[in-house]
């Protein structure tokens, strides 16, 4: 198609000045984009604004699909083109003429709305967008300032220059709520445990000195009887103390295991790590302390040692460890004779003769818990034995019964009885009764009150004999017979009654109170009271597991018998030290707390 | 060549990065015996907070990188990738430092700094994703400048238009020309919709009187096209405050992620100085 433009100008005058131009082309592009037939060169106009084309025999038409056209003052979109149409796009003013020959379309064209002065325009636009947020009251400058500021000034130089000064306790802000903040108060990572809750916002208490961690001296200052974890009492045992806890990164800080700010009861750590750290390979790491590796409950615990008291010693002889599985060893020496099953044996006819007829036995009449429920208060003679081991010694004055102690005190006693009977004129001998040698010393038949001192010897003796030899102190005791210079008595051999089996750990019998004594104890059966009745490692791994959690058993981590604290001065003596030379059988001093003496 | 986006980067080098940070550190925090229980004073937590301390300290540097201009062996376009990335995996890295533990305190100020920074900047990674195909729609081949200038010169024409006019739509169409706002205050770039635009009321007021019977002849003529200007001023105004408001979307996460990112530096200075200041 050809289309002849005529370019329509004013000059300054006012006078129109008009150009003439064929353009030919399949169709007419219109905008300012430079690739535009008919270029437009005004902001206004779009950059492909409208097409002209023929769309059949002498029918043209116009098209602004995106952009804004307007035909004879109407919004159109396309339209079919006629003489006479005045078409407005954006400033520019397109006037349809009737085409001349060899012209298929013709117009003018020419700036209806000549650009407004670009300068104020601008200014007008750019005052009202202001140039996006950066042109308002907003600066990331300043509120990056303003935040850190106040963060670093709220929660670091304040707390720090308090803490220096050591007021930071007395500064604090009284808030709503009635809580009030120290300045360090936002360093604080949690609760306390509730034993140091008292020290609350006194962080010196333990933090004593900025950038060096807590030191021990700082939880000693208070914790003055806790135990080391072996006795810390010679040089030998210092040196050994500081080399198993200066190896291995255990820097022997109380804090290594005892970390606050976790929780109102979370100081204490507990948990199988703690022990086989290091006893998981002791014997490589520190072979002076002479003690098996251990890993787990279940797997490798070595078989439990017992302590036994050794009657008539002292100190470190007092007690010897003998392993469960030396069985030779493994003999109770209480000097004291005791056959369990004869106490317990439920005869046909109800069990034990006493003094208020028969009676069956129980466990639990000798052992009776102690205060703590964990083990058993201490067996005496008054208390569990003498109500049917009476010691009478005279059959005629039955109410009378000898101390239960020193051998001279029973002697001194039977004399004493003997000599009153005699002066007083008792009637100690009755013809029916059956000793000849009393009928003969009797009374009656020497026809006067008053027998001889010799009486009385020879009665004494012959009592405190059979006592000693054969009845009453003989059913229980190991005697000897002692003949001196001095006449002939008898020596009763220390007794020796082992309370506590196994020291180095914790066993509570009142939270095994749901099971029968005899599942661990097999007293029914024992004949002797060198029979050692403890229960061994299998028995308690037929209901402990390891640290892993097992079906239908109780964990049994190294923390619930053991404790970590068990040597130093909170026993008042060291209660466990490593022999010196290492193997064999280990000694021990004993306490108060270990043996019943 | 396709285009690709700064989380494609390099078939993805940093997000490959990114997982293997995250792993390292659930596998390290799964893994730890901790006696006295997880935390950040355990070995590997002691380890977690020093990476994300590092992290924290190198993704602040971006600023500072991005205003240097000066070729270097690393692309800005690499960079954004990796900070985007590497910033996204201290969501993980720092929780596991903390072990879970939250409390009123500086260390969970820091934290809590920590993920408004990350989720700010996720925003910012959407709107620079999103808005720029919408501008585009929105603006077509105009610019804001041609969009500010054809308001202007309809402004013109709707001044001369409404000379002919009754008094209260002149002054509506004066008023329209003189008030109507385009951005300005933060809150006005920001919003889309302006409830009391006087161009909408004029618009308005034409619809009421745009009856052929109240007008005739050449005012009638005058009415229909002022009522034609005025619809394009509307419509074109909408298309500037799009645009405005796209411009400051685009801007306004980064008034939260670079101040609050600042914010965090402090607390997390005062968090490492605090711990060690009562180890």
């Amino acid at each position: 198609m050809k289309l002849l433009l005529a370019r329509l100008a004013k000059n300054k005058q006012g006078q129109v000045a008009r150009t003439d131009e064929v353009i030919e082309a399949e169709s007419i592009l219109i905008g300012r984009g430079t690739d535009c037939k008919l270029h437009l060169p005004d902001p206004r106009v779009g950059l492909h604004h409208a097409t002209i084309q023929k769309t059949g025999a002498d029918r043209f038409t116009i098209d602004a699909p995106n952009s804004a056209m307007m035909i004879d003052a109407r919004a159109e979109r396309a339209s079919l083109l006629r003489p006479g149409q005045q078409i407005q796009l954006g400033p520019y003013r397109l006037g349809i003429l009737p085409p001349p020959d060899g012209i298929d379309v013709a117009l003018t064209i020419e700036l209806s709305e000549p650009l407004a002065d670009r300068t104020i325009a601008m200014a007008l636009a750019q005052k009202r967008t202001r140039g996006g947020l950066a042109a308002t009251w907003l600066s990331k400058r300043a509120l990056s300032w303003l935040f850190a500021a106040l963060v670093g000034v709220g929660f670091l130089a304040w707390p720090v220059y308090h803490s220096l000064k050591q007021d930071h306790y007395r500064h604090a802000l009284v808030v709503p709520l009635k809580k009030s903040i120290t300045p360090d108060g936002a360093w604080d990572p949690g609760p306390l445990d509730s034993g140091h809750a008292s020290f609350g916002r006194n962080c010196a208490a333990c933090h004593q000195t900025p950038f060096v961690q807590v030191r021990n001296d700082a939880c000693e200052s208070c914790h003055k009887a806790v135990g080391w974890h072996f006795p810390h009492d010679t040089d030998s045992a210092k040196k050994l103390h500081a080399a198993v806890f200066s190896a291995d990164g255990g820097e022997g800080r109380c804090a290594a295991c005892h970390r606050d700010h976790k929780g109102v009861n979370a100081l204490k750590r507990q948990d199988s790590p703690l022990c086989t750290d290091c006893h998981l390979d002791l014997k490589t790491r520190h072979p002076a302390v002479g003690i098996p590796n251990v890993t787990d409950f279940k797997t490798d615990h070595p078989p439990f040692k017992l302590s036994m008291l050794v009657a008539g010693k002292t100190g470190n002889d007092a007690v010897i460890r003998v392993s469960q599985l030396d069985k030779v060893n493994l003999v109770a020496k209480s000097n004291l004779k005791f056959p369990h099953d004869v106490h317990l044996a439920a005869t046909p006819s109800g069990g034990l003769r006493s003094p208020n007829g028969m009676r069956a036995m129980e466990c639990k009449n000798c052992h009776v818990p102690d205060e703590t429920g964990t083990r058993f208060k201490p067996i005496t003679m008054k208390e569990h034995c003498q109500a049917c081991h009476s010691l009478e010694f005279e059959p005629k004055a039955s109410q009378r019964q000898v101390p239960h102690g020193r051998v001279e005190d029973v002697i001194a006693m039977v004399n004493e009885f003997y000599a009153e009977a005699a002066l007083l004129g008792k009637p100690i001998d009755q013809p029916d009764q059956p000793t000849q040698d009393r009928m003969r010393a009797g009374t009656r038949q020497a026809g006067g009150p008053v027998k001889s001192i010799a009486w009385v010897r020879q009665k004494a003796d012959s009592v405190v004999t059979e006592m000693m030899e054969k009845r009453t102190c003989f059913i229980c005791h190991e005697i000897s017979r002692d003949a001196t210079a001095a006449g002939t008595t008898w020596k009763i051999a220390p007794i020796a009654m082992t309370r506590h089996w196994l020291p180095k750990s914790r066993f509570p019998h009142n939270q095994h109170a749901t099971f029968d004594c005899k599942k661990c104890h097999d007293a029914g059966k024992s004949k002797s009271s060198a029979d050692v009745l403890i229960p061994d490692l299998a028995n308690c791994q037929s209901c402990h597991s390891g640290s892993d959690i097992e079906k239908d058993k109780a964990p049994g981590t190294c923390e619930s018998c053991h404790g970590f604290h068990v040597g130093g001065s909170r026993a008042g003596k060291p209660v466990i030290l490593p022999k010196p030379n290492g193997g064999g059988v280990k000694t021990f001093k004993h306490s108060a707390a270990l043996a019943d003496k | 060549m396709q285009h690709r986006t700064v989380l494609e980067f390099r078939r993805y080098r940093y997000l490959k990065m990114a997982v293997f940070v995250v792993l390292a550190s659930v596998i390290a925090y799964a893994s730890q015996t901790a006696p006295v229980g997880k935390y950040g004073g355990t070995p590997v937590g002691y380890a977690l907070g020093g990476v994300a301390a590092a992290f924290v300290f190198w993704l602040m540097w971006f600023g500072v990188r991005k205003r240097q201009y000066k070729a270097s062996l690393t692309t800005i376009q690499g960079w954004l990738s990796a900070h985007i990335y590497l910033g996204a995996t201290l969501i993980v890295v720092a929780t596991l430092h903390a072990a879970f533990q939250v409390g009123w305190n500086v260390h969970t100020l820091a934290y809590v700094l920590m993920l408004l920074v990350i989720a700010s900047g996720f925003f910012g990674v959407y709107a620079y994703l999103r808005f720029p195909t919408q501008q585009t729609e929105n603006i077509g081949e105009d610019t804001l400048d041609g969009l500010l200038l054809k308001i202007a010169d309809l402004d013109k024409q709707a001044e001369r238009l409404s000379l002919a006019m009754p008094d209260n739509l002149q002054s509506a169409i004066e008023k329209s020309v003189r008030d109507t706002e385009i951005g300005g205050s933060v809150y006005s770039q920001l919003r889309s919709t302006h409830s009391r635009c006087p161009t909408k009321r004029a618009v308005t007021m034409l619809e009421a009187d745009n009856n052929e019977r109240a007008f005739k002849g050449e005012q009638a003529q005058a009415m229909r096209a002022l009522y034609d200007v005025m619809l394009r001023k509307q419509k074109t105004v909408a298309r500037a405050r799009r645009d405005v408001r796209y411009r400051a979307m685009m801007q306004a996460w980064l008034y939260i992620h670079v101040p609050l990112s600042f914010a965090l530096l402090a607390a997390l200075v005062a968090h490492i100085v605090s711990v060690f200041f009562y180890w």
